[in-house]
């Protein structure tokens, strides 16, 4: 019976009713973006970062992956030293440059990784073959729209522009053999795989044999930090950075949407607070005679406080389940709006759908919904139930 | 005969506002009273005479100032304010002037809400709520809405609730007060039924057919008992007397 | 030679007093030291102030030059720079070109003009010169390097999209409660012959009174906020940038949307209760 009074109560008045839960369902939706945006940006960046399987990663000392210019030099030495250690199963020197591409009309200039093709782990190949010789390369959807070429069609690449000759150096004839798609990209950024040694001549930094960056995957997951710790001591030109120490960096960069989250996360639950407190107030107070007859006819009070506890839940839960529906829907959007945060990978999904948060969002909800609702009802439970009836019959 | 309700020394005092210069107004005076197992007694008086803060007191809405109520021998004053509710459902049924019926429930709805506090199952509530209409006349009309009703309909669907854990004790506070002469009829005729199969009724009333009906009538003015007399006299007036 | 000098230099400038010969030789064999000027986020976590004595270097571990710091510089409100742990350090150009192997190079000029119409002209006239670059006015270039900001900004309209919606319909449905709350007021005065105009127009008026009153408060409460997000933010990432701010644009479209939904949430409730009947709000 509780039930049955509660929702035609709700019933009674069906504008403010569907009113109060379409405000909630918007709160809700809110609170669900934001709780899915505090856990979302991490585990994606973590997914992304481990998708090959490399959970070390070495940069020149002082910088984060591909943060400036800077290089390291003898990376085959380095290479030598690092398969010595107890651990290391996989290590793939990375050397990042700008190319320059001279069309007819045009130069493009585009984002070149120079890699070993057996142990690479920035892209996985859609169609054609790896860039296995020196005079191949793989390029992204982006870089073949850009260029308007496909595969089997060869290129003018550049990697130095002579503004003063107006000439291209390190040039190479290369042919494109597949499409990749590249894991560590901005929105939008055209980027092209080449053989190591290829971009190394190119750049010039063959001489030192120089590379951006070493990728460094161990076997087991327990001897990770050991494994990092032991190249940090060993090799004074880099910072090796385990996947925990990329997040945490990447945590520090991020902490202002984290926050941001929290913050609207409470707003939001404050409002649907606010509002599930005010519509169940405004009934109550409209209700007086009612629920005094209620009283006075038997009904105990906390069966008048369950009932209208009761009616707060059921717009906070019906509001909360409409929210998880719009949630999804604003969560794609405000998504499409972060992608293009420059100096991320367009591939991390900032709110990320876990079961969790979506768990984390209804139960707060409803919890909300019934303290909400708890302090009406204990007023109208305890309301002098002679006075109620007096006054009603005065109104 | 037993009494079903006993009342003694009744007093009933209210402040206007909670700073101790206010005046107080007592509403009941030194009340005492007893009505018997099955008996059917009127409560007459003007306006403010304290009729309706009486019933209250005997049906346990209200908490005395200073007095006793028994209820079959029980002080009313000795329980909480669960057991007094408690006491309320299963003892009492009340019928007030402006019905009270759950708009958003329909008639059958409103006769089974007693039942469902008390706990009886949905198929017996169900059923029990379905002869109490047929016994007020509307067993027709048990889907509809209280807005669906007329008055009088009203009325009896509120008295088919007061009935519905078969109480002892019937209170009604100016039943007829908002109803036609006519419909008004009809519910003292219902009340006559109660009466007859057994419950005690207690009416407070401004109708002289319904106070005539009643076997008893008590006099109020002023908050104190002036007269309780077997019916009105013819000229009017008011006599001290049992 | 050069590293005991260092050391003992070192030392000078901590006010060790070294024997007296060696301050002789020192001041023989040393050249004059550069200087640099740094960033105040650097000076505060290296622990440095003007006057001491640092090695800039190319790579690490590489000898490099002996600077002084001769100045600290406040860091600017560049949106871009936000989230970046970065230091600045600025050195004489030739120095840079000399420690990094960059020869007589340079990667950009930057050119003041007096005004827009020497702007344009210098624009041409650097664009018909045969020097293999392109000129850019900083305007445009603010544009293409304010990503990040653009991304935000982006991020907080959408938000405050979606709030706002939620505020609206908050304010709708707590207007109409408030509204419904007083049907028997509204009754008394249609039955006492008060007009339906005079009703609603009351009810305005009063809902007009609650926008306002809570427009002023908002606005109050919004204010304090910003003063508190603004203070915690330039702290946590040390910067002088202003993460928000109250514009009178934005008190005027905040204030204007919560009359506009007060008001007609108002109205369209006391349009809906002076269409019943009197007896019916009474509930007769």
């Amino acid at each position: 019976m509780r039930w049955t009074l509660a929702v035609a109560s709700l019933a009674r008045h069906r504008t403010r009713t569907a009113l109060a839960v379409a405000g909630v369902a918007i709160a809700a939706a809110l609170l669900l973006d934001m709780t899915m945006l505090s856990s979302g940006m991490r585990e994606s960046f973590r997914a992304l970062l481990l998708r090959r399987g490399f959970q070390i990663r070495l940069a020149p000392r002082g910088t984060l992956p591909f943060d400036t210019e800077a290089t390291i030099p003898g990376a085959a030495d380095i290479m030598g030293r690092l398969r010595t250690i107890t651990g290391v199963s996989v290590v793939s020197p990375v050397l990042g440059a700008a190319i320059h591409i001279p069309l007819a009309d045009r130069t493009i200039t585009s984002f070149a990784v120079g890699n070993d093709a057996r142990v690479q782990g920035d892209y996985e190949l859609v169609t054609g073959r790896d860039a296995d010789s020196a005079g191949d390369m793989v390029a992204n959807a982006e870089f073949l729209r850009a260029t308007q070429r496909g595969l089997g069609d060869t290129l003018r690449v550049a990697t130095g522009y002579d503004p003063q000759l107006r000439a291209f150096s390190g040039e190479r004839r290369l042919v494109i053999r597949g499409e990749a798609r590249f894991f560590y990209l901005s929105a939008g950024q055209s980027a092209v795989a080449i053989p190591l040694a290829t971009l190394q001549a190119m750049t010039g930094a063959a001489p030192q044999d120089r590379v951006s960056l070493f990728m460094v995957k161990v076997g087991n997951d327990s001897l990770v930090e050991p494994v990092r710790r032991s190249i940090q001591r060993s090799e004074s030109l880099v910072d090796a950075i385990s996947t925990a120490d990329a997040l945490s960096r990447v945590d520090a960069r991020l902490r202002y949407f984290r926050q941001l989250g929290a913050i609207l996360a409470t707003v939001s639950l404050a409002i649907g607070f606010a509002l599930v407190t005010t519509l169940v107030s405004v009934s109550v107070n409209e209700r007086i005679g009612e629920i005094a007859v209620m009283r006075a006819i038997g009904v105990s009070r906390q069966h008048v406080i369950q009932q209208i506890v009761v009616e707060g839940a059921v717009i906070g839960l019906s509001g909360a389940v409409l929210g998880l529906a719009l949630g999804q829907v604003t969560a794609r959007w405000l998504n499409s709006i972060l992608a293009h945060f420059p100096g991320l990978p367009a591939a991390i999904d900032f709110f990320l759908f876990q079961g969790r948060a979506v768990w984390t969002a209804l139960a707060l909800f409803l919890v909300i919904s019934i303290v909400a609702g708890l302090y009406p009802a204990w007023r109208a439970g305890s309301l002098p139930i002679a006075r109620a009836l007096r006054e009603e019959a005065v109104g | 005969m037993t009494a079903v309700v006993m009342a003694r020394g009744l007093r009933r005092d209210f402040r206007l506002d909670d700073r101790p210069s206010t005046e107080v107004v007592h509403a009941v005076r030194g009340v005492t009273l007893d009505v018997a197992e099955g008996e059917w007694v009127a409560i007459a008086g003007p306006s403010g005479c304290g009729k309706s803060t009486l019933l209250n007191l005997l049906g346990g809405i209200d908490r005395p100032t200073s007095g006793v109520v028994a209820f079959r021998g029980r002080d009313l004053s000795t329980l909480d304010d669960g057991e007094l509710t408690r006491f309320r459902l299963t003892n009492v049924g009340f019928v007030f002037q402006r019905f009270y019926l759950m708009p958003m429930l329909t008639a059958r709805e409103n006769v089974e809400l007693p039942m469902a506090e008390a706990g009886l199952p949905r198929d017996q509530r169900a059923q029990r709520a379905s002869e109490l209409l047929r016994y007020v006349g509307l067993g027709a009309r048990e889907r509809h809405r209280p807005s669906q009703l007329s008055g009088g309909e009203q009325q009896r669907v509120a008295i088919a609730r007061a009935l519905a854990n078969r109480p002892v004790l019937v209170l009604a506070d100016e039943p007829t007060g908002e109803l036609d002469a006519r419909t008004g009829e009809e519910i003292i005729s219902l009340f006559r039924m109660i009466n007859g199969d057994g419950a005690a009724v207690i009416v407070v009333t401004h109708d002289d057919a319904l106070a005539a009906a009643a076997r008893r009538v008590i006099h109020m003015r002023d908050g104190a008992v002036v007269a309780s007399a077997g019916s009105l006299p013819d000229d009017g007036v008011v006599r001290a007397g049992a | 030679m050069g590293v005991n000098g260092l050391r003992l230099d070192y030392a000078l400038s901590r006010g060790h007093p070294p024997p007296m010969l060696s301050i002789v030789i020192l001041l023989l064999l040393q050249a004059p030291l550069r200087t640099i000027a740094i960033d105040e986020r650097l000076a505060a976590d290296a622990g440095l102030a003007i006057g001491d004595r640092v090695v800039v270097a190319a790579t690490p571990g590489s000898p490099g030059d002996t600077v002084v710091v001769g100045a600290i510089v406040h860091r600017r409100p560049d949106p871009s720079e936000i989230a970046r742990a970065d230091y600045r350090v600025y050195l004489h150009l030739d120095q840079l070109q000399g420690l990094i192997g960059y020869g007589d190079r340079v990667d950009r000029f930057a050119v003041a003009t007096p005004d827009t119409a020497g702007t344009t002209r210098a624009i041409e006239q650097i664009d018909e010169a045969a020097f293999g670059f392109r000129p850019w006015r900083s305007r445009d270039i603010a544009v293409e390097t304010s990503q990040t900001f653009r991304v935000v900004s982006r991020f907080h309209k959408a938000i405050a999209v979606i709030t706002i919606a939620a505020g609206a319909i908050f304010l709708l449905c707590i207007l109409l409660l408030k509204v419904d709350e007083r049907r028997r007021d509204v009754a008394a005065l249609r039955l006492l012959g008060i007009s339906r105009r005079s009703v609603v127009r009351a009810v305005i008026v009063e809902a007009a009174m609650v926008s306002v009153l809570g427009s002023i408060v908002g606005v109050t409460l919004g204010w304090a906020i910003t003063a508190l997000v603004n203070a915690y933010y330039q702290a946590v990432y040390r910067t002088p940038l202003l993460f928000a701010v109250v514009t009178g644009e934005i008190v005027a479209f905040a204030v204007t949307l919560s009359l506009v939904l007060g008001i007609g949430a108002g109205a369209l409730a006391a349009m809906r209760l002076v269409r019943a009947s009197p007896l019916a709000l009474l509930g007769r």
